[in-house]
């Protein structure tokens, strides 16, 4: 008769053996499988850094080719802009970030030298040529689309770009809650008179021309909703009120 | 039926001149409809009234002059801007053009019409008129007062079309016109 466990004290040493040998191979599967990984993750990396070598000055001069390796990105579910914390090396590589916040140091620049002249918002297509302006011919085509995800980098900083559609043209505003010095005046004047505000008043008392206290009072109409308009005004027609110095809660 | 039209408490914003006049900027705008759409609401609900024509914004005298006029300031909602706001109300489902396919006068939805189908419902449960062949006359004015009381065919019929989708209710024609029959749950 043979046992395989065999009998007697010997049978416990046996055991012990081949739980042993167990924990070996097991451990010598996962160190294989983890070298795997770590070669197959070089492989990668090797590859990027190839792909971002040979293509880096296309993805930064051609908007096509950027725009396909935006979408490729995006489609694998790899933001090229991520920052030297989260998947740096990616953006290192390539450049990329650093050519997207140029650009929005571009748009600040050119929607900051226009404020006085359009009161903070720009056309799409002319804050587009005046960047591109200002990038001369070596920094390559650049598109709205890179002018939009820019604009995107650059909310963090909480400066209130924003790309916005009036009347269906695409418009960058560069003033949120900004107020210029004419608006401030208006909101001064509207408080002091009860939330109600005229071009007469603002001609008469601060000497402004019809045409400024006109755009003035327009301009916080439409563009900032910070003004209702009363159109049935029984001494001048047409009357402005400031919310926020009314006597009612909106 | 109607409740004297005094007892009606005006919202603070019904004061401000410019909530008279259509807003050039789209999303003042917004808030001001938001405004206007709640006040029609709460005002018809309060005096029981289910018709508002561009008309009552052209003339003095109707039933809507509390809201669509303000003589301490001297303001009034102008009938392209009352217009304006039906369709708004029409499009959130607030209100529904009756007759359809015009734009000059609504029925306004200060209860929704599955609410009424609801309220319909529990009205005939109620008075023990389950299966018995009622009148629209019967509903509309009945011998004693209801919440129904009054309310148009239009929406009557809104209300019975949603019950009869759930088998609670059945249209039947009748000598003098049309009926319905109302039953307990659906079959």
């Amino acid at each position: 008769m043979h046992r395989r466990g065999g009998v007697g004290l010997a049978a416990f040493d046996r055991h012990e053996q081949s739980k042993r040998s167990f924990a070996q191979l097991s451990s010598a599967l996962s160190q294989s499988q983890v070298d795997h990984l770590h070669s197959q993750l070089n492989q990668f990396r090797a590859a990027l850094a190839r792909f971002a070598s040979t293509h880096r000055e296309s993805i930064r001069s051609d908007p096509t080719f950027r725009h396909e390796f935006q979408q490729m990105c995006s489609s694998i579910g790899v933001d090229p802009l991520a920052g030297p914390r989260k998947g740096g090396w990616w953006a290192e590589m390539l450049g990329l970030g650093d050519w997207q916040y140029e650009l929005g140091v571009q748009i600040v620049d050119v929607c900051v030298s226009t404020r006085e002249r359009n009161g903070g918002v720009i056309e799409m297509s002319e804050l587009v040529r005046l960047v591109s302006k200002l990038r001369g011919v070596s920094g390559g085509v650049i598109t709205e689309e890179d002018v939009v995800r820019s604009i995107k980098t650059l909310q963090p900083l909480g400066a209130g770009y924003q790309v916005v559609d009036i009347g269906g043209r695409k418009m960058v505003r560069s003033v949120v809650k900004e107020l210029d010095e004419d608006q401030s005046v208006v909101l001064e004047i509207a408080q002091l008179e009860g939330g109600r505000i005229v071009e007469d008043i603002l001609v008469q008392r601060k000497g402004w021309t019809r045409e400024r206290a006109r755009a003035a009072l327009e301009n916080m109409v439409h563009r900032d909703g910070l003004c209702w308009l009363d159109d049935q005004d029984e001494e001048c027609g047409r009357a402005y009120w400031v919310p926020s110095a009314m006597q009612w809660d909106v | 039926m109607s409740v004297p039209a005094s007892t009606f408490l005006l919202p603070s914003i019904h004061s401000a001149p410019p909530f008279f006049t259509q807003q050039p900027n789209p999303s003042t705008q917004a808030i001001a409809v938001e405004h206007w759409t709640h006040l029609i609401l709460s005002y018809a609900r309060h005096r029981r009234l289910f018709v508002l024509r561009v008309e009552d914004a052209e003339t003095t005298g109707s039933d809507w002059d509390e809201i669509l006029r303000n003589p301490r300031i001297n303001r009034k909602l102008l009938p392209p801007y009352l217009s304006h706001i039906l369709s708004v109300m029409v499009a959130s489902d607030a209100a529904a053009y009756e007759p359809p396919k015009q734009t000059r006068s609504v029925l306004v939805h200060w209860r929704s019409p599955d609410e009424w189908a609801q309220a319909l419902h529990s009205w005939a449960t109620a008075t023990g008129q389950l299966n018995t062949i009622l009148t629209f006359y019967d509903i509309t004015d009945p011998p004693i007062e209801s919440e129904l009381t009054g309310i148009p065919i239009p929406l009557l019929r809104k209300a019975i079309a949603i019950l009869s989708k759930t088998n609670r209710a059945q249209m039947i024609g009748v000598a003098d016109g049309e009926g319905v029959r109302i039953f307990a749950a659906g079959r």
